[in-house]
């Protein structure tokens, strides 16, 4: 099944627009007089062509010739209309998805960490007191104890990497109210880029900024919007070869602010673009990636109202698009989903 | 209106000389110079803004920085790193802080951080009231 990245809708629809052509109702109405016209054109020739053969048969093969063309026409402008109105519903109904399976997961994970966590407490307090006894036996024995207190070395880091890990669920599964900010995107975004900037440079990957001077404030959640970027940002990074290259752009689109972050790195095979919004989805190795990152991301965009979608193609890279209303709460007026 | 304001640094000349900077602006600040200190004075009482180093000797700032956002949600906090390490920026976000600022800090830079972030812990504050 298509991600509702890639299926995202053509670049300067707005999401009202993918709403309204996502939903018959409103889809119908608009255009009825289209659709009237759709289906009254054909039959109307189709007896003109009828009429005209009582009077010349040559007239009505000419036209009954005419009239197919016009039917065949008419039937296929249809036809793209219904399936882009389903493409753009499947797109919607998606994210839609996406964000109900990671409120489960959410929820879930959020138990499962506080279960553990209890335990792996236990754990370590008891490796703290084992080492501490090994240390004092071992002034008497000697090194017959370094191969024991080795291991409980070992047991304290793995035990610091389950508590990680807990606190990362926990992270993942906290809700977030957004708390809406008139915000510099700008500058925001030139702020997450001077965290990557070193980091890049040791790579030699450039990062450039795209950002028009007049770019409109944004209403937002200033630090769940710096998270995201600097997620986006981290994995482009990690994405890309040396010397490669990431642009961080933003643009004013109507009512939505879009940000994309673009890099021209590994890219993402097509069996995985469903995937990678998923938690724990990841592809780097262990210690290096949790998998949080974008199922975090996805949360985030979606607690403000906005949409996420990547477009990326094997070895030319990857973009990741996000969309925000500039003022999510007239969004909320205007009836937009909840 | 005053912002309560807590600098947590175990540089003791970096410490002073930011304070000696709120001082001029008439904006006393309270200082702390570890994670533990900061927490106990957070304990004891409320502070709608926290600057903290994410790099200190004992109770990391990171570690710090998680007990704040638990047990006082509504306070904001600022990180502090002495260089651009993205990691240690990346999980300070990740668990909640409001923003971070480059060391040697830019102290106009540093004051309308503070600014912007003690705006959002009002309006968080009102907010949750609000809400129950
Ligand atoms: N810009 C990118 N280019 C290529 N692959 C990416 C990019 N961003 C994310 N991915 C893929 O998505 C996976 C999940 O990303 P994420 O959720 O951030 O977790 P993590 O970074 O911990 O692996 C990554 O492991 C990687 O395979
Ligand atoms: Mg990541």
């Amino acid at each position: 099944m298509p991600s509702p990245a890639s299926r995202e809708a053509e670049p300067g629809t707005n999401a009202p627009g993918i709403l309204a052509r996502a939903t018959g109702a409103r889809v119908w109405r608009d255009h009825s007089l289209l659709l009237w016209a759709h289906f009254l054109v054909p039959p109307v020739l189709a007896a003109l062509v009828v009429a005209a053969a009582l009077a010349s048969p040559e007239l009505a093969g000419i036209l009954a010739g005419a009239v197919l063309a016009i039917a065949a026409v008419s039937a296929r402008s249809l036809l793209t209309r219904l399936s882009k109105a389903e493409e753009a519903g499947l797109a919607l109904n998606n994210q839609l998805i996406q964000s109900q399976k990671l409120a489960a997961i959410g929820e879930l994970s959020a138990g499962l960490a506080h279960e553990i966590n209890n335990p792996i407490a236990i754990i370590a307090q008891e490796a703290e007191w084992a080492a501490h006894l090994v240390g004092e036996a071992g002034q008497r024995t000697g090194e017959a104890f370094d191969e024991v207190k080795d291991s409980l070395r070992e047991i304290r880091a793995q035990v610091d990497r389950c508590k990680n890990i807990t606190h990362k669920l926990l992270d993942f599964a906290r809700k977030r109210e957004p708390v809406l900010q008139e915000i510099d995107v700008a500058r925001l975004i030139d702020d997450m880029a001077r965290l990557v900037d070193k980091e890049a440079s040791y790579k030699n990957v450039t990062l450039v900024r795209t950002l028009p001077p007049d770019l409109p404030k944004l209403r937002t959640d200033a630090p769940l919007l710096r998270q995201v970027v600097l997620n986006l940002m981290t994995n482009a990074l990690h994405a890309v070869d040396t010397g490669g290259r990431i642009e961080a752009s933003a643009r004013a689109d109507g009512e939505v602010l879009e940000i994309a972050i673009r890099d021209n790195g590994c890219g993402i095979p097509p069996e995985n673009i469903d995937k990678i919004f998923n938690p724990f989805f990841t592809t780097k190795p262990p210690g290096q990636g949790t998998g949080l990152g974008l199922s975090m991301c996805h949360n985030l965009v979606d607690g403000m109202k906005g949409q996420i979608c990547v477009e990326s193609a094997v070895g030319r890279g990857a973009t990741f698009t996000v969309r925000l209303p500039r003022n999510p709460e007239q969004n909320l007026a205007d009836g937009g989903r909840t | 209106m005053d912002i309560k304001i807590l600098l947590v640094d175990d540089e003791s000349d970096f410490v002073e000389t930011m304070a000696k900077r709120f001082g001029i602006r008439k904006m006393p600040i309270d200082t702390a110079r570890s994670g533990q200190e900061a927490l106990e004075l957070l304990a004891a009482q409320d502070y709608d803004v926290v600057i903290l180093d994410v790099r200190m000797p004992g109770m990391d700032g990171l570690e710090t920085l998680r007990e704040i956002r638990e047990k006082n949600p509504l306070t904001e906090v600022i990180m502090l790193t002495g260089h651009a390490s993205l990691e240690a920026g990346m999980q300070g976000m990740n668990l909640g802080a409001y923003d971070y600022i480059l060391k040697p800090a830019d102290f106009d830079e540093l004051l309308d951080k503070v600014r912007t972030a003690f705006e959002r812990k009002e309006l968080n504050a009102k907010s949750r009231k609000q809400g129950g």
